[in-house]
């Protein structure tokens, strides 16, 4: 790719609203999931207006716990659920969740077809890349063109269905359902809800 | 497929979209996007940072003395 490839991203303007929101909902999801949540992220789930949708009910019941907890609190939760001593409670990887085993062929498939999408690992990042904030940070960056060219909605549906759907929404379930669940509990619901939506929509732009 | 039955596909996925109340996390999430958006553009390596390799490469061109 030439550097003049590299500057030319699309702008907002090009992306429809509803993919823009699609963008956004997998930047949030992945912000949430990626690490120990900032003050300055909690603060902004405070912020989020519900409404009577699945999505919008769990996301009012987030902003709520999001005033309720303490930074710390969240922050220690996330460590339980996702990190732990030895081992959280979940394991947010593909490999983990479609083979019972970190690191196996499914981290392979992405590496390949990260490979092909010249997005790699920033220097420092020690987590795999089959961690389920990547997918959605990779997910919102193909939406967005992130990553110097827009995606069509075809590649992102096959990005999804080989990556994300097959396993997301399963780990989703595991988040709501965790014994150190608080303020996951909601988070595991709007993504689990989000994947439902995605997995429909992918469908409809097929079956055209 | 016709050009036509693919609008069709395509019409029938916005509204799908649209009715899905989206905008509900994003009213808040915007902001986050558009922050993570530009930690990203820092090259933040606390988190699982994604980006095409050539804008990794242009980075430390031009972090380079």
């Amino acid at each position: 790719m030439t550097s003049a490839a590299v500057e030319q991203s699309v702008t907002s303007a090009d992306i429809l609203p509803e993919d823009m929101l699609r963008a956004d909902m997998y930047g949030f999801l992945a912000s949430l999931l990626r690490g120990e949540p900032s003050d300055e992220l909690l603060n902004t789930v405070v912020s989020i207006k519900g409404d009577p949708s699945a999505i919008g009910s769990a996301s009012s019941v987030l902003a709520t716990l999001a005033s309720k907890l303490s930074g710390d609190e969240v922050r220690d939760e996330y460590v339980r659920l996702f990190i732990g001593v030895g081992r959280g409670e979940l394991l947010p990887y593909a490999s983990f969740y479609l083979t019972g085993f970190l690191n196996d062929k499914p981290l392979a498939d992405l590496r390949n077809d990260m490979a092909q999408m010249k997005i790699e690992r920033v220097d420092g990042v020690k987590d795999p890349e089959d961690h389920i904030a990547s997918l959605f940070d990779i997910m919102s960056g193909m939406i967005r063109g992130a990553f110097g060219a827009p995606t069509d909605l075809a590649a992102q549906a096959r990005f999804f269905k080989k990556h994300i759907e097959p396993w997301a929404p399963l780990l989703m379930q595991d988040i709501e359902a965790a014994k150190s669940a608080v303020f996951y509990a909601p988070v595991g619901t709007i993504g689990r809800a989000f994947m439902d939506i995605e997995s429909a929509a992918f469908d409809m732009g097929e079956a055209g | 497929m016709t050009n036509k039955e693919e609008k069709k596909g395509a019409d029938d996925r916005r509204d799908f979209l649209k009715k899905a109340a989206l905008s509900v996390a994003a009213a808040g999430t915007a902001a986050v996007a558009s922050k993570s958006a530009s930690a990203d553009e820092a090259l933040d390596t606390s988190g699982t940072g994604y980006r095409v390799t050539d804008h990794v490469k242009a980075f430390y061109k031009s972090a380079r003395f």
